[in-house]
């Protein structure tokens, strides 16, 4: 009994620590931008650095004098990265990986979409804390670009929630290993007619929620000097970087979740491959593409652009999953 | 001609609505908030009329089933009611001869440091 | 009489309300001298006035196990004169487990704010009579959800509405404070008036004042009388819960009114409007198509919910941002049972505004600014009720709002109207404004720069942040422990606020109407327990990560004279202050909405004809609502 409750706790520390907890988010979600990097740069005729050039930036920045500003407050200053980074790989942890879910029967949709939340208001609180003129700014057009996102993923979700809650006759479904169950047995969420609008609106937030351009508004480099890491250095900002790749393996991931969910090999090393590979090719079009193609936009035209098209498109989904199509 | 008494108490109900609104001296508001109270008492000593009935004055021996008197409970409600109408004008003068200090005006449409 | 029988649990709803309008007693016939302590001008009365509160309040909590676990309904009759003839004759309390819930809510609010105004009011004269208010306000709410008599609630709303006007204009000096009460005065006492109203045509329709009778005699003999009755109490209910249209009533006394006892304006005046409005509609009037009244309850709630978050994102003063916040809560509090969180964190983060203003004296976001470093733990107590008011797991706000959004949505699905769905969006959304003003007032009030004139703030005393760590605790327990919290307390509230038949016959009324079972279905899961060890583990093993790899390894100064490299970076400019906060925060949403901010603001006109006639409006379409609808 107690060796058995032992090896549960060993096998759920696991989890956490190596798959699909840190060491996988580390891996794959540094692999994820380096290969980001690597295209836009071939988009752009340019060479680009190697693949693995943001593992060598993290350790070069971990490596780097950590400088606190006399301004600032000290605590939640150096504590936001830790935060906001654990919070992330929790999330990550809820998000099923096909067949193989570790943690997702403890928490929802709705539940993901708050603690969404978390990295993003640890970023803006360190940010506050930093006592930056230019973090001030970047925090304000972060959280407009929250606000933004809020709209269309919360239809999309209610969305989703409503077609798999009609198939599985319950009315409507948050559950996200219910969604999983679901499209093992139904086939993925995106051959269904009423999801595509909403496909398309999530994978117009996934920019949007990475900071990536053209909504990259809160950390534009160009004006406001990476806004809310202004401050930050060594460590922190290495941390920083880190939950930024991460952040892009969790909406890919949640992405490929969602609407290309299926049945798995049975395997958990091999779903764990293709949901990687599903989550290069969603990165690569999401991200990358639409950063070589498009210009940094103006918050204001941020918010009314997922306001307005994306939220448009997320309603015709809903609309037509209110009408059972 | 009960009904005369229930018209009376909803015109001053609404009287006192209407002259709260549409004065602008404070004092008439004020005037207006009483005159909504005594609508209202009006309307409660109404309800408990009965038309022929005696007061509700009884000795123990008196009272029999076949005693006709007036509802005694809307009169003492009325009485309640009256007290607080009464404690509302107080309390909203005094805050009225407050604001003239501080505001040295009566207008309400001048009285507006707290908007939006 | 003996001593067991006086320590009955039957007596403890009557102590509770004593004790306050004793304490309230015995303070003014003390006098009004003040102490010579500088820090406790009032003396002894503050002492009567916390002992009153915390008597209260075990008195109450002593009611826990018979009412909300035994299911008890307490009847109370006044001087035992009860039933006779069929009729009530006696004026009763009628204690079951919603009463209770919102009782318990109200004392534990009063007692905190008490703990709290004790260093706080250093800086008034007047302090004693202050105390004086307090008890009675305290009192008066506190009768109003005990009581079982209809006029009695009415008696009850007039003593807290004149006690809260009072405490409003306590501070006369303060900007605004006699126009705001004033102003609360004259719409306050036109709902009062409307529940007066209301209260006397039901007693010519039914000629009992008793809620129980009542509730026994209203189903199958609704007419136009009665809805009409029910439009007035309706609408005097909403004027104390300062829900739309009423919600400018309820910015102004908060801006103006000391913080302990903007406390009780939010956390328990609002809860006492909201107590009347669900006694009426799940009580008196519960037959009178429930569905199209739910509706409307839940439109009003929604709305209130977005019209008062943006007014909240356009505020420049921190106790007028909280105050819209305060109502847009409320919004949720209609549509469902979020009342005790609201309570809970609202108390908290007033009294962290009250906290700001007693050390700095002011609440201008424009002016304030970097504050974390003097007050450490007024910051780290104001996130926690921010991060509990905007529903950030695993804050209790969060808990609450995951069962509204499942409840909302799930009733969307059910009775195919998407008037549901909208509310559950509406409601999501509001949420994460709410996020959006917190940031704001933590940037512009908690971090970015300090302010040269405030190099010499304080941490606030240990009395005050005593008060604030009391509703913290309760704000991250409840967060965590929702499934207990719901079995304790809310679950016997939601089915007492069902269950009309056993109220009425445990009065000694008959009734026809059936026990009602309520069952809680969930669509979704959250195990906010669980989550947190995750988050825990996943914290220590980054943590340990960190220092292991030397993320400790910092270097700082804290002399004066600071090295450039521990300067802030202006891009090779000047280094000036320069904090980035006050209203402007978030134009990027601003400028897309600006024509609808525009509009609110000349709205909120300020002029109290224009609140009147509000009221007015409301009214009359409540009559007609009642009148088409039902």
């Amino acid at each position: 009994m107690t060796a058995s409750i032992f090896l549960n706790g060993l096998q759920y520390l696991g989890y956490i620590l190596i798959f699909p907890g840190f060491l996988f988010c580390f891996l794959c979600g540094m692999l994820l931008t380096g290969i980001d990097r690597k295209l836009v740069a071939r988009m752009q005729k340019r060479v680009g650095p190697p693949i693995l050039q943001p593992f060598y930036d993290f350790f070069k920045l971990c490596g780097k004098e950590t400088i606190v500003p006399a301004a600032a407050s000290r605590t939640t200053f150096l504590m936001a990265p830790l935060v906001g980074l654990a919070a992330l790989v929790v999330i990550q942890l809820f998000i099923p990986i096909r067949g193989f879910s570790a943690f997702s029967g403890m928490a929802d949709i709705i539940v993901i979409l708050y603690l969404l939340l978390i990295p993003a208001l640890a970023a803006i609180l360190g940010a506050a804390a930093s006592g930056s003129p230019y973090a001030g700014v970047g925090l304000s057009r972060e959280m407009v670009t929250i606000i933004a996102c809020e709209l269309p993923l919360v239809l999309v979700l209610l969305a989703i929630a409503k077609t798999v809650g009609n198939a599985m006759g319950t009315g409507l479904c948050f559950s996200l290993s219910e969604i999983a169950r679901y499209q093992v047995e139904n086939g993925s969420l995106i051959t269904k007619l009423s999801m595509i609008p909403a496909a398309v609106a999530f994978a117009m937030v996934i920019p949007g929620e990475t900071g990536s351009h053209p909504f990259d508004t809160a950390e534009a480099e160009t004006e406001i000097c990476e806004g809310m890491h202004a401050e930050y250095s060594g460590a922190p900002l290495a941390v920083f970087k880190l939950s930024h790749a991460v952040k892009v393996l969790t909406m890919t991931s949640l992405f490929v979740a969602l609407f290309f969910g299926g049945v798995g090999t049975g395997i958990t090393a091999i779903d764990g491959v293709i949901v990687f590979a599903l989550c290069v090719v969603a990165t690569a079009l999401f991200i990358s593409f639409v950063h070589a193609v498009t210009a940094r936009l103006k918050i204001e035209q941020v918010f009314k652009y997922y306001w307005t098209v994306v939220s448009g498109l997320a309603l015709i989904s809903l609309v037509l999953a209110w009408y059972g199509l | 001609m009960i009904q005369f008494n229930y018209i009376c108490s909803f015109f001053l109900i609404v009287l006192g609505f209407y002259t709260i609104v549409t004065k602008y001296n404070l004092v008439k508001t004020v005037i207006g908030m009483s005159v909504m109270d005594y609508g209202v008492n009006l309307l409660i000593i109404s309800i408990g009329y009965n038309p022929g009935g005696t007061a509700p004055i009884f000795t123990a021996g008196e009272l029999t089933r076949a005693s006709y008197f007036v509802d005694p409970i809307p009169q003492a409600l009325t009485l309640t009611s009256i007290v607080i109408g009464a404690c509302v004008t107080a309390m909203s003068m005094s805050l009225v001869i407050r604001m003239h200090e501080s505001y040295g005006t009566l207008d309400t449409r001048e009285i507006r440091r707290l908007r939006g | 009489m003996n001593f067991a029988n006086m320590t009955d649990y039957h007596h403890f709803p009557i102590y509770a309300i004593m004790v306050l309008f004793l304490g309230a007693f015995i303070i003014a016939a003390s006098g009004g001298k003040p102490s010579k302590n500088p820090n406790n001008p009032a003396g002894f009365r503050a002492w009567i006035a916390l002992i009153a509160t915390a008597a209260s309040l075990c008195f109450l909590i002593a009611l826990i196990r018979p009412v909300m676990l035994g299911g008890e309904v307490i009847a109370y009759w006044m001087g035992s004169r009860g039933i006779s003839g069929g009729y009530a004759i006696g004026i009763a309390l009628e204690v079951d487990a919603l009463s209770l819930f919102f009782a318990l809510l109200i004392a534990t609010a009063v007692f905190v704010s008490a703990v709290y105004s004790i260093r706080y009011m250093v800086h008034d004269d007047c302090v004693p009579q202050y105390y004086v208010l307090y008890c009675l306000l305290a009192g008066g709410v506190l009768g109003l959800v005990l009581s079982g008599d209809i006029f009695n609630m009415f008696v009850m709303v007039e003593i807290l509405t004149f006690a809260a006007v009072a405490l409003t204009a306590f501070r006369t000096k303060v900007y605004g404070a006699l126009e705001a009460a004033f102003k609360y005065l004259v719409v306050g006492c036109m709902g009062s008036t409307a529940i007066l109203t209301g209260v006397i045509m039901l007693y010519a329709q039914y000629h009992t004042l008793n809620l129980a009778q009542l509730a026994s005699l209203i189903p199958g003999t609704m007419n136009n009388a009665t809805k009409l009755a029910f439009a007035f109490l309706y609408i005097g209910f909403s004027t104390k819960a300062f829900i739309v249209p009423f919600h400018p009533l309820a910015a102004d006394a908060h801006g103006a009114a000391p913080a302990s006892i903007s406390v009780l304006i939010s956390g328990v005046l609002t809860k006492s409007g909201i107590y009347g409005i669900m006694r009426l509609t799940y009580f008196l009037f519960q037959t009178m198509g429930l569905g199209r009244m739910q509706f409307m309850l839940v439109f009003i709630g929604s709305v209130s919910m977005f019209v008062c978050v943006t007014m909240a994102l356009a505020q420049h003063d921190f106790k007028r941002l909280l105050a819209y916040h305060s109502i847009s809560q409320i919004g949720y509090v209609l549509a469902a049972y979020h009342a005790m969180n609201h309570t809970l964190f609202k108390g908290l983060l007033f009294l962290a505004a009250g906290a700001v203003l007693h050390e700095t004296g002011t609440t201008d976001l424009g002016k304030l600014g970097g504050l974390s470093k003097k007050m450490p733990h007024t910051t780290v107590l104001f996130l926690i009720g921010a991060f509990s008011i905007s529903g950030v797991p695993p804050f209790n706000g969060f808990a609450s709002k995951w069962m509204i959004y499942q409840a909302s949505y799930q009733k969307a699905v059910d009775t195919g109207n998407i008037g549901f769905l909208l509310v559950t969006v509406i409601a999501l959304v509001t949420s994460t404004l709410t996020l959006a003003s917190f940031v704001k007032v933590s940037q512009s009030v908690f971090f970015g720069q300090l302010p040269k004139e405030y190099e010499n703030v304080k941490e606030v005393p240990f009395g005050m942040r005593l008060a604030m760590g009391i509703l913290a605790a309760l704000c991250v327990v409840t967060g965590l422990f929702p499934k207990s919290v719901t079995a304790l307390l809310t679950e016997p509230a939601a089915k007492a606020a069902a269950n009309v038949g056993s109220y009425i016959t445990s009065m000694g009324f008959k009734t026809s109407l059936p026990a009602v079972e309520v069952s809680f279905v969930e669509a979704g899961v959250w195990e906010p327990i669980n989550w947190l060890l995750i988050l825990c583990i996943a914290l220590l093993a980054v943590t340990i990560v960190a220092v292991a790899g030397k993320y400790d390894r910092v270097s700082e100064t804290t002399s004066e004279n600071v090295e450039t490299k521990y300067q802030l970076f202006y891009g090779g400019e000047e280094n000036v202050y320069s904090q980035v906060g006050g209203g402007d925060l978030f134009w990027g949403f601003k400028h897309n909405w600006r024509h609808y901010f525009d509009f609110m603001h000349k709205l909120h006109s300020g002029v109290v004809n224009d609140y009147a006639l509000w009221a007015v409006v409301a009214l009359a379409l409540a009559i007609v609502y009642m009148m088409i609808a039902l």
